[in-house]
C-alpha cells in the first residue's frame, strides 16, 4: 500500500535558502565579536625535519601581538581521528612531518600583525630525508616517519572470503590490471575558518565543520576541558565533502590562545593551508585480479592496494578498509581478498573525502569488469545485470541488502541514455560507457569504539501547539540536512512544513556524529521520526484520556487529528482552545479537531511537552576483525551512463552527457536527491578529468589555487539527467537511505568506459589530462 | 597613508577613509559589514568574491577599494527590494540551486546582471556567463535551471505589467 | 587570508601627471591597470611594489576608435570591451576569440590588454594575435614617445622593453588587406579559467580567392619564453597553394620554431605535438575564412 505523504517525498525549498540567497547567512568567516584576536599559523617549510630550537622572541617584541603558542603551551596530548592511531599533537613538538606541519601560532590584534608576527619566528631544523611517495616510504632502511611503524606501514588490512586461488583455477578468464589515481582536494569554497571563545571555564567554538561532535570530544581531550564545558556551534558552512570531518589546527589553536587571552580568537585558513592540510582523498594504487566464467558470471576478485597516506593517519584507518570491503557489491561474488597497506610519507594527511576509500577501487574494478564484458563479448550492460545482487541478498563480507535497486538503475540508464541504439555504433571520437555504484548509508560504527547513539533528536512543542522546535546537533553543510530532517518531523508528527524550527549543528543540542559516511537522512532522520512520534503520543495520550478513545485509534496528519472510528465529541477542547484565544484574530477552525488544539490540551495537562530520540544501528556485520567498517543498516547503489567527445588530435575529453540513476530507498526531498547526484556528478568529472594535487621535489603543494587545481566550470559540466530510483530501505526512516556520497562512484568509471568507446584506448591513471590521452593513443598507434 | 574615497554601495553612498592595501572584498565585509561577499580564494580563481562594479561583474578580491573611488557598487545585499526577492532569487530557491551556498551570492549577482543585459539567453549564454564562478555543490545543473527560469519569471512579469 | 602588502598609492588624473609621478625612475613603482595580475602577484609575494600608480583616471586610453584604416585600442581597454566591439567583431574577430578566451567572465571584466601585454607571460591570450595581426604598441614616457611592434616588445618570461617610467598608452592595428583570414586556438584542461598548455595564433593572406598565399603568419604560444612567431613555417607557406598538405608541412615545421618546456601544465614533447595540431587547425579555419569574403572591411 502506497502511503500518502504531505511534506516527504516531494520538493519543498530549503529551509535555509532564503537566508543564502540574500546573502544574509553567516559562515564560521563572517563572525565577529567584542575583543576578537586573529590568529595566525607558523608552518613548516620543510617536509621532513627534526626541530631544533624555536625562537619566539621576535615575534613577542611586535606591537599587537597577545600571544604566541608552540607544544611548549599545547603539551603534546596525541590525538587524532581514530583512537588505534592517535598520532598528532596540536603543534610539533620536536619534529615535522609535511611541508605545513603546524609548529607555533599567533593571536594578535588583526590578522596582518598575527601573520607577521608568525613569519618572525625563528625555527631552527635538522632536515631528514623526506619520504614523497609509497615506494621510497616503503625502501629498505627508510626513515621511519614515526617510530612505532616499520616499514612506514600505518596501518594494513588482510582480509580473504571464500579461497579467491582456487576460485581462479575453475574461471574462463582471469586478468589482473593495475590502477592509480591522484591526491584528490575537496575543492569545497568555503576555506576552513572558526572563532574559539572561553569565558568563566567554558569554551565555545564556532566552526566550519562537518561534525561537531567529533570536534567538540577532540577539543576536550587534547585541552583537558570537561566535555560539559566544550561547546561547539557550526554556523552555516560551505561545503566539506570530508576534510571538514574531524577536527583541525586552528579549532585547536584558537581555542587555546582564547584560554590563554581571555578573548576570542578568530582563524581562518587561505586557500593554500586548505591543500596544506589537506586530509581529503587519498592516492590509491590497486592491483585487482578478477576471475570469470564464460557464461559472465563473475566468481573471484583479489584486491591489493597502497595508499599513499600523508604523515599522520587522520580518517585513513578507515580508508584503508573501505578500499576493499566496499568491493564486491553491488555483484555477487563468493570469493573476496584483499590486501591494503596505507603508508606514512611526508606529504599533508589525506582522510575521508565523498565516496570514502571506494572511488578509485569503484573505478579500477568498473573499468576491468568493461574490459572483461568485452572480451566475453557481453554488452557491459547485460554482464553487470547477469551478476548484480537483488534486495536480501549478503555479501560475502556480510553486507545485507536490505534493499538494492540495482536492476532498476541499470533498467534506468539503459532505457534513459539510449544506450542501446548508442552502444558500438558511434563514430571514432564519440563513445558511450556504463557502471556502476555502490555505498554505505552511514557508517554502522562510531569512529571511536562506543555503545554512543549515533544521533539524538529533541522536539518541543510550543505552548499554543503552533510551532514544533526540532534540535539536533546534526550538520548542515549544504548537502540539505536540515531540510531533510524538518520534512521528517513535519511528516512524522503531523503537523505543515512550515511549522517545524529546526536548530542544528550544536553540542547542547544533543549527540551526531555529524556529515560523514552518507549517513545523516538515515540516522539523523531515524532519531528524529522518533523524536515526533513521541511527541504525538504524548499529545495523543493527553487527547485520550480527554476524548475516552484508545489512543491507538487516533492519528495526526498534516495537523488534523484523525479517528479511526467515527467522530468522538470534542467541543469540550474546542470551546476551551476558544476561550483561551478569545480576542485574537485567528482564522476558523477546520470541521476536524486540530493538533494546535490537541497540543495545547496536553500542554496543560502536563507542562511543556518535550519529545526525544536516539538511534543506533543494531548489531551489524560479521565477527573478523575490520568487520565493522563498511557495515551500514543499508546500501545505496546507482548506475550511470556517459557519453564522451575525444578530440584525437589532443586527447581532448569533452562529456556530452550523463545519465545517472541512484537508489536511495525513498526521496525525503526530490530536488535534494537529484542535487546530490549533480554535485557527485561535477565531482566525479573532475576528478576523471582534471583534478591531481601535484608536489615538487621539496614536498611542497605547487598547485595550491583552485587556479591550478582545477575543479569543473559551468562549461565543462554538460546538461545532465538524473533518474530517482526508490527501493523502500527497511531500515531507513520512510525507506530512506542515502545519496550523498555513493553518488560520485559510478562517474569516473563510466567515462573512462567511453573513453575506451571512442578511442580504444583503456587509461589506467588519473586524471585522463589531454595529455595523457593524446600519448595514450599515440602510443597505442605506434 | 588612508585615501578618502566615496563608494555608492546598493544605492548608499559612502565616504571613508581606507588604506590603499585594502581590497574591495574586504571593505566591503570588514568595512561595511556586508557580509554576503564571500572569498574563496582571493586571488579570482572562484568567483565567490563577486559584486557588480558600474554595472559589470568583477572579483572584488582583486579590487583596491581606493580604484572603487566613485563607483557604484551592488553587492548580494542590494538585490531584491524592501524584503522581496529578486526574480533570480525566488528562482534559485525554487529550482534547489543552492545547496551550501558559499557561491550563492556571486552567482545570483552574476546571473541577474545576465538578465539585465540578455533577456532570454541559451543554455550556452548561461553557462558561459556563470564560468568565472565555481561552484562544489550543485554539478551547476540546478543553477542552470534557475537561471533560466528566472528569465522567463521576468519575460513574464515583465508581460503582465504591460498589460 | 591573503593580505596585501603596505604601498602609497597615486592617482594621476592626466596621463602628463602620471607620467611625471613616472620619472622619478623608482623601481619600487608599479603601474597598474586592471590590477588582475598585479594584485594576485603581490598577495603571493612575488611583487612587493611600495608605490602603485592607478591609470584608472587617465583619459583618453580606454575604448576603440577607428580611423580610416587605423583601429587603436586604447591601453586600458579591458578584454570584455575588445570582445563587445563591433569593430572588432568585424575587422578582426581572431582578437575577438582571443578576448573571449581569457580568464573568465569576472576577470575580463577588469583585466586590459595594456596589462596583458605589459606582464610579458609567456602564455597571454592577446600577444599571439596581436602579432599575427601585425599590431603596434605605443609606450610614453615623460620625454618619449615611441612605438614598437609586439614581435620585439617581449624579451622572455615576466620581461620587455618596457622601461620602468614607461606607459604602454595605445595598441594599434591596420585593416587587413582583401582575401585574409585568421583564427586563434587554445588549449586548456577546463573550459574556461585556464591558461593555455599551448595556443596558436595564424593568419594569411591569399592573393586570390583561389590564389597563393601572399602573406602568413603563424604565432605560438607557451611553448617559448615570449609568444614566437614560427618563422620557417611562415617561410613554407609564401608563394603556395594551400592545401591540407602543405598546411600539415608548415604545421611540422612549426614544431621547430619554438621551445617548449615541461611545467605544470603541460610536457615538451605534448606541447610540441599539440603546436602541430593548432598550427593546422587554425591556419584551415584561416584559411577558410580568407576565400570567404575576408574579414577585411
Ligand atoms: C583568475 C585569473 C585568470 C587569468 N586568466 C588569464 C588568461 O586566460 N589569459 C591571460 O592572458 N591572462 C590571464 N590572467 C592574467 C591577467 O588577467 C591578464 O594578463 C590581464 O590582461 C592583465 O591586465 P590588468 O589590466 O589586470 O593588469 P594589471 O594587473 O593592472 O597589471 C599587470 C602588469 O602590467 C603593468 N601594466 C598594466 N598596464 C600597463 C600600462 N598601460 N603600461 C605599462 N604597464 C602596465 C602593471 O604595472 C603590472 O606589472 C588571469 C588572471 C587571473 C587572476
Ligand atoms: S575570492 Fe575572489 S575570486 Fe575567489
Ligand atoms: S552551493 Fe556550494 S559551492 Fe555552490
Amino acid at each position: 500500500m502506497k502511503k500518502t505523504y504531505h511534506t516527504v517525498n516531494s520538493r519543498v525549498p530549503r529551509v535555509d535558502a532564503r537566508a543564502k540567497a540574500t546573502g544574509e547567512a553567516r559562515y564560521a568567516a563572517d563572525l565577529a565579536m567584542p575583543g576578537m584576536l586573529y590568529g595566525a599559523l607558523l608552518q613548516s617549510s620543510l617536509p621532513h625535519a627534526r626541530i631544533l630550537n624555536i625562537d619566539v622572541s621576535r615575534a613577542k617584541m611586535l606591537s599587537g601581538v597577545k600571544d604566541i603558542v608552540t607544544a611548549k603551551e599545547a603539551g603534546t596530548v596525541k590525538y587524532g581521528v581514530s583512537p588505534a592511531r592517535y598520532d598528532e599533537t596540536v603543534f610539533c613538538a620536536d619534529r615535522v612531518r609535511y611541508v605545513g606541519d603546524e609548529i607555533a601560532a599567533v593571536a594578535a590584534r588583526d590578522p596582518e600583525t598575527a601573520q607577521e608576527a608568525a613569519s618572525l619566528i625563528r625555527v631552527e631544523y635538522e632536515p631528514l630525508p623526506a619520504l614523497l611517495d609509497i615506494d621510497s616510504a616503503m625502501s629498505d632502511g627508510a626513515v621511519l616517519i614515526h617510530d612505532d611503524f616499520p616499514g612506514n606501514i600505518g596501518a594494513e588490512v588482510h582480509q580473504e572470503f571464500g579461497d579467491v586461488e582456487e576460485a581462479f583455477k575453475g574461471c574462463d578468464i582471469v586478468r589482473t590490471d593495475r590502477f592509480v589515481n591522484k591526491r584528490q582536494d575537496g575543492g569545497f569554497l568555503e576555506p576552513q575558518a572558526c572563532v574559539a571563545q572561553y569565558a568563566e571555564g567554558h569554551l565555545t567554538v564556532w566552526s566550519s565543520t562537518q561534525s561537531v561532535h567529533y570536534v567538540q570530544r577532540s577539543l576536550s581531550m587534547v585541552l583537558g576541558i570537561p566535555i560539559g564545558k566544550v561547546r561547539v556551534i557550526k554556523p552555516y558552512v560551505g561545503g566539506g565533502f570530508g576534510p571538514k570531518a574531524a577536527v583541525n589546527t586552528i579549532e585547536l589553536a584558537a581555542s587555546l590562545m582564547s584560554m590563554r587571552t581571555g578573548r576570542p580568537v578568530k582563524m581562518v585558513f587561505s586557500r593554500e593551508q586548505v591543500f596544506m592540510h589537506s586530509r581529503a582523498r587519498h592516492q590509491f594504487v590497486h592491483e585487482l585480479t578478477t576471475g570469470v566464467k564464460k557464461d559472465g558470471t563473475i566468481v573471484a576478485l583479489k584486491n591489493t592496494c597502497h595508499l599513499d597516506g600523508g604523515a599522520y593517519s587522520s580518517f585513513g584507518i578507515a580508508t584503508i578498509y573501505y578500499a576493499g570491503s566496499l568491493l564486491g557489491a553491488p555483484y555477487k561474488l563468493a570469493n573476496m581478498k584483499y590486501d591494503g597497506y596505507r603508508i606514512y610519507t611526508n606529504k599533508p594527511a589525506c582522510g575521508a573525502q565523498r565516496g570514502h576509500g571506494g572511488v578509485a577501487a569503484r573505478a579500477a574494478f568498473e573499468q576491468q569488469l568493461d574490459i572483461i564484458a568485452h572480451e566475453l563479448g557481453m554488452d557491459p550492460v547485460e554482464f553487470r545485470l547477469k551478476n548484480i545482487m537483488k534486495t536480501g541478498d549478503v555479501t560475502c563480507n556480510d553486507f545485507n541488502m536490505s534493499s538494492l535497486g540495482m536492476k532498476e538503475c541499470l533498467d534506468a540508464v539503459r532505457d534513459g541514455s539510449g544506450w542501446t541504439e548508442k552502444k558500438g555504433k558511434l563514430p571514432k571520437g564519440k563513445g558511450i560507457g556504463v557502471a556502476c555504484g555502490f555505498f554505505v548509508s552511514g557508517a554502522g560504527y562510531p569512529i571511536y569504539r562506543s555503545e554512543t547513539f549515533h544521533s539524538t533528536a529533541t522536539i518541543r512543542l510550543s505552548e499554543d501547539g503552533g510551532g514544533a522546535n526540532l534540535y539536533t546537533a546534526a550538520a548542515e553543510i549544504g548537502q540539505g540536512s536540515d531540510t531533510i530532517l524538518s520534512q521528517i518531523a513535519a511528516e512524522a508528527l503531523g503537523v505543515a512544513f512550515g511549522d517545524v524550527k529546526i536548530y542544528s549543528g550544536d553540542t547542547d543540542f544533543g549527540i551526531d556524529l555529524g556529515a560523514y559516511s552518507s549517513r545523516q537522512t538515515l540516522m539523523s532522520g531515524h532519531a528524529v521520526k522518533a523524536a515526533a512520534e513521541d511527541v504525538k503520543r504524548q499529545v495523543l495520550e493527553v487527547l485520550s484520556d480527554e476524548l475516552n478513545v484508545p489512543r491507538d485509534d487516533m492519528d495526526i496528519e498534516n495537523g488534523i487529528v484523525i479517528f479511526a472510528t467515527g467522530r468522538p465529541d470534542f467541543s469540550a477542547v474546542r470551546s476551551a482552545y476558544a476561550k483561551e484565544h478569545r480576542g485574537w484574530v485567528q482564522s476558523s477552525l477546520p470541521e476536524g479537531l486540530t493538533f494546535k488544539e490537541a497540543a495545547r490540551l496536553a500542554f496543560l495537562k502536563r507542562g511543556v511537552i518535550v519529545g526525544n530520540g536516539a538511534y543506533k544501528p543494531g548489531e551489524l556485520g560479521g565477527k573478523y576483525k575490520g568487520a565493522a567498517v563498511g557495515t551500514s543498516p543499508a546500501y545505496g547503489c546507482s548506475a550511470q551512463v556517459v557519453e564522451v567527445s575525444v578530440d584525437m588530435g589532443t586527447g581532448r575529453v569533452t562529456v556530452d552527457s550523463m545519465t545517472d540513476a541512484h537508489d536511495c530507498g525513498f526521496a525525503i526531498n526530490r530536488t535534494n536527491v537529484e542535487g546530490q547526484m549533480q554535485g557527485s556528478l561535477s565531482m566525479g568529472l573532475g576528478e576523471a578529468l582534471f583534478e591531481e594535487v601535484k608536489f615538487d621535489g621539496g614536498g611542497r603543494v605547487i598547485n595550491a589555487s583552485l587556479g591550478e587545481y582545477r575543479i569543473p566550470t559551468s562549461l565543462d559540466m554538460p546538461n545532465v539527467r538524473t533518474i530517482i530510483i526508490e527501493s523502500n530501505e527497511p531500515n531507513g526512516p520512510f525507506g530512506a537511505k542515502e545519496v550523498g556520497e555513493g553518488a560520485i562512484m559510478p562517474t569516473i568509471p563510466a567515462i573512462l568506459n567511453a573513453i575506451y568507446d571512442a578511442t580504444g584506448v583503456r587509461m589506467n591513471e588519473l586524471p585522463v589530462t589531454s595529455e595523457r590521452l593524446y600519448t595514450a593513443i599515440k602510443n597505442k598507434v605506434k | 597613508m588612508k585615501k578618502i574615497i566615496t563608494v555608492t554601495v546598493n544605492g548608499t553612498e559612502y565616504e571613508s577613509a581606507v588604506n590603499p592595501n585594502m581590497t574591495l572584498a574586504r571593505f566591503l565585509r570588514e568595512g561595511l559589514g556586508l557580509f554576503g561577499t564571500k572569498e574563496g580564494c582571493g586571488v579570482g580563481d572562484c568567483g565567490a568574491c563577486t559584486v557588480i562594479m558600474d554595472g559589470q561583474p568583477v572579483n572584488s578580491c582583486l579590487v583596491l577599494a581606493v580604484e572603487a573611488n566613485g563607483s557604484a557598487i551592488v553587492t548580494i545585499e542590494g538585490i531584491g527590494e524592501g524584503g522581496k526577492l529578486h526574480p533570480v532569487q525566488e528562482a534559485f530557491i525554487e529550482a534547489g540551486a543552492i545547496q551550501c551556498g558559499f557561491c550563492t551570492p556571486g552567482m545570483v549577482l552574476v546571473a541577474v546582471n545576465l538578465l539585465e543585459n540578455n533577456p532570454s539567453p541559451t543554455e550556452n549564454e548561461v553557462r558561459q556567463a556563470l564560468s568565472g564562478n565555481l561552484c562544489r555543490c550543485t554539478g551547476y545543473q540546478k543553477i542552470v535551471e534557475a537561471v533560466e527560469r528566472a528569465a522567463s519569471k521576468i519575460v513574464c512579469g515583465e508581460r503582465a505589467g504591460e498589460l | 587570508m591573503l593580505f596585501l602588502p603596505r604601498f602609497d598609492y597615486e592617482e594621476p588624473r592626466t596621463l602628463p601627471e602620471a607620467l611625471d609621478i613616472l620619472s622619478d625612475l623608482r623601481s619600487d613603482t608599479k603601474v597598474i591597470a586592471g590590477g588582475t595580475d598585479l594584485i594576485v602577484n603581490m598577495k603571493k609575494g612575488s611583487v612587493d611594489p611600495a608605490r602603485i600608480v592607478s591609470l584608472k583616471r587617465l583619459k583618453g586610453i580606454r575604448g576603440i576608435t577607428r580611423k580610416k584604416e587605423i583601429v587603436a585600442i586604447g591601453s586600458y581597454t579591458t578584454a570584455a570591451d575588445i570582445a563587445r566591439s563591433d569593430v572588432i567583431a568585424r575587422s578582426f574577430p581572431v582578437l575577438r576569440k582571443a578576448a573571449l578566451s581569457l580568464g573568465s567572465p569576472l576577470i575580463r571584466n577588469r583585466a586590459t590588454i595594456g596589462g596583458n601585454i605589459a606582464t610579458a607571460r609567456p602564455a597571454a591570450d592577446l600577444p599571439p594575435a596581436l602579432i599575427a595581426l601585425g599590431a603596434r604598441i605605443k609606450l610614453r614616457t615623460k620625454g618619449t614617445n615611441r612605438t614598437v611592434i609586439p614581435d620585439v616588445f617581449f624579451i622572455g618570461p615576466g620581461r620587455s622593453i618596457l622601461g620602468k617610467d614607461e606607459i604602454i598608452t595605445e595598441i594599434s592595428l591596420s585593416t587587413l588587406p582583401p582575401f585574409t583570414g585568421a583564427d586563434y586556438i587554445k588549449l586548456g584542461h577546463r573550459a574556461a579559467l585556464e591558461i593555455a598548455i599551448v595556443a596558436v595564433a595564424s593568419r594569411i593572406t591569399l592573393d586570390s580567392p583561389d590564389g597563393v598565399i601572399r602573406d602568413a603568419r603563424i604565432v605560438l604560444s607557451a611553448v617559448a619564453p615570449t609568444a614566437v612567431r614560427a618563422l620557417s613555417a611562415e617561410g613554407a607557406l609564401l608563394g603556395e597553394y594551400p592545401s591540407d598538405e602543405l598546411f600539415a608541412k608548415a604545421a611540422s615545421l612549426a614544431m621547430n620554431d619554438c621551445s617548449p618546456v615541461s611545467d605544470i601544465r603541460g610536457g615538451a614533447d605534448y606541447r610540441r605535438d599539440m603546436v602541430r595540431a593548432l598550427t593546422i587547425r587554425t591556419l584551415a579555419n584561416a584559411y577558410r575564412e580568407a576565400c570567404g569574403q575576408g574579414v577585411g572591411l
